[in-house]
């Protein structure tokens, strides 16, 4: 019996993680280390390399304000949008978790925000908020107000993909709190009812203390899917007659937006742009240790 | 009372359920009008210049745009679902050392998107004399972090290990057993990540915006991007090649739509 089992553990368990592992390495781990070399270069894309040591990461944090720029962006734009989708989310799962018709159909209509081309999304939020033509300002008009220039100007920019944000994520946070709440106990509420708690307060003292590990994992997943925002704020801004990198007054402009100009754009600084990933990719590996360090806590208790 | 609440909760689904479809309305509607008509008034009604708008895409590459989609999703999609089933499989049948290291790995492989590295897969990709061709956009979903751990997940609850055990004693290979007996197992599971995969494979936009240098390698976004210059944006070709796009997806989605919600909650409901 036990040959059999050692049968079973050197061969076989490699012959079948090996394609991952071995796509991972190539096509995953080492263009980030390759990336990290290069953070450590000064390179155009086809001129010769220059070893610069720490200067392109001297230069982010002292000299380059646009990187500071970014920062502010993402989270001023993640603050905005990701908390009001997951609440929304929330409220919505709650409201329709006890109907008995439509429940499949209101899923499923809300989800498809979701898995819409974000080319489309972008295209959509121009026409709706444009500022001559936009449905929204022809709407204000006609209720005698005064059109506002969305997509202009670096006050509201951001507040619309914020918006984007909110259409696209609802309806999936939406479903993941319908999974979690179809996961509550029924004598749950059976014992809150009995006791005599009214809706709201089951949905106060229960229903949210035991979502908490969706909301948890909401709360990561969002975070990290601002940090790597770049389809919805570019896309707003491509029907654009003139090119602007970061829209008004690079209001929109991401820290994937920034990275991605720097490595792509008119004039590649790919040392400099490797740096940025880098960076990038500390935050984003802090902010999901911390998730789940909080997850696994849960789990725990 | 009781009814008034009722009425207004169904009011406010129905605000909100309408705030979700109607952009797609837009979409299809401003999309059979012709560019410059499409601001004239408010299209909310349908008109009638479809027709010249799929002239429009159909006369550029349009149709080998969508062939490219499809072929990199639906390879994307079935390599990619066949390796992490092979990770679900290893990872709930055998014992071996650093198990533990490896699934902590996974569930960090999930949360490192792919375009930290995108500067230096490009170089790598340059190098093997592929940037030229589609294949970089298929790579990069190979090992897909969050795949993997689905699988893993949906292996665990669904495989009865006392199926694999006496597939073994009558003798049947490892490879087998994988194919005959695991496949067909998990089958609902490899739907659910089938579909998640072209998700979001068709609807990737920044890895062709690197890799794509020629209208023959042009991906869905990309061709609609083309559509817009400086000088004449075609708005209403835009909109018809968008609705084309998006009926494979809507197709998909409406079939599949219960597994296709139940594989995207799974990450944070376990069961």
């Amino acid at each position: 019996m036990k040959n059999k089992a050692n049968k079973y553990k050197g061969f076989w368990p490699a012959f079948f993680l090996a394609p991952f592992c071995i796509c991972f390495l190539v096509f995953n781990l080492f263009p980030i280390l390759y990336s990290f070399y290069m953070s450590f270069l000064d390179w155009n894309g086809y001129s010769e390399k220059v070893f610069v040591g720490f200067e392109n990461y001297i230069n982010i944090f002292t000299k380059d304000t646009t990187f500071w720029t970014s920062l502010v962006n993402t989270v001023k734009i993640g603050i905005v949008g990701f908390p009001i989708a997951i609440i929304l989310g929330l409220i919505f799962a709650a409201m329709i978790c006890n109907l008995k018709r439509f429940k499949n159909l209101l899923q499923t209509v809300n989800f498809l925000p979701y898995i819409t081309t974000p080319v489309a999304i972008g295209m959509i939020f121009t026409f709706i908020f444009e500022k001559h033509v936009g449905f929204l300002n022809r709407l204000i008009e006609a209720l005698g107000g005064e059109a506002i220039n969305f997509i202009g100007s670096p006050v509201w920019a951001p507040f619309v993909i914020s918006f984007m944000i909110i259409w696209k994520c609802t309806g999936y946070y939406m479903a993941m709190y319908l999974a979690g709440i179809t996961s509550i106990s029924d004598d749950v509420y059976e014992a809150a009812r009995i006791d005599g708690a009214n809706n709201v307060q089951t949905f106060f003292r229960i229903t949210i203390p035991l979502l908490k590990p969706v909301t948890i994992f909401l709360i990561i997943t969002s975070a990290i899917y601002a940090f790597q925002l770049f389809d919805e704020p570019n896309l707003l801004f491509t029907n654009q007659s003139s090119s602007t990198v970061g829209g008004p007054g690079q209001s929109c402009l991401t820290m994937v937006w920034n990275f991605y100009n720097q490595a792509f754009g008119a004039n590649p600084r790919m040392g400099y742009a490797s740096a940025l990933s880098c960076l990038l990719f500390l935050i984003i590996v802090v902010v999901s240790l911390i998730g789940l360090r909080l997850m696994n806590g849960k789990e725990e208790a | 009372m009781r009814k008034v609440k009722s009425a207004l909760t169904a009011l406010l689904l129905a605000v909100i359920s309408f705030v979700s479809v109607i952009p797609f309305w837009f979409m299809f509607s401003m999309s059979t009008y012709k560019s410059e008509l499409i601001f004239q008034g408010t299209p909310i009604f349908p008109s009638d210049y479809f027709g010249e708008n799929l002239k429009t895409i159909f006369a550029s590459n349009f149709v080998q745009s969508y062939g490219n989609s499809l072929f990199i999703s639906i390879v994307s999609m079935l390599i990619s679902v066949i390796i992490c089933a092979m990770v679900g499989y290893a990872m709930n049948v055998y014992q071996f050392r650093f198990k533990k290291g490896l699934h902590l790995f996974i569930m960090m492989t999930m949360m490192v998107p792919s375009q930290i590295g995108i500067i230096g897969y490009m170089i790598e990709m340059r190098n093997m004399g592929l940037n030229t061709t589609l294949w970089p956009m298929i790579f990069t979903w190979f090992a897909n972090g969050f795949g993997a751990y689905w699988m893993i997940s949906f292996i665990q609850s669904s495989l009865p290990l006392e199926l694999v055990e006496s597939a073994r004693i009558d003798g049947a290979s490892e490879v087998k057993i994988f194919r005959s007996i695991v496949i067909p197992c998990i089958r609902p599971g490899l739907l659910t990540l089938c579909l998640l995969i072209f998700l979001w494979s068709w609807n990737n936009y920044m890895i062709p915006l690197v890799f794509v240098n020629n209208a023959n390698n042009y991906t869905i976004p990309i061709f609609i991007k083309s559509l817009a210059s400086a000088y004449r944006t075609d708005s209403g070709a835009q909109l018809a090649g968008l609705t084309l796009a998006t009926i494979p997806l809507l197709a998909l989605f409406i079939v599949g739509s219960k597994s296709f919600i139940k594989g995207l909650t799974a990450g944070a409901v376990k069961g």
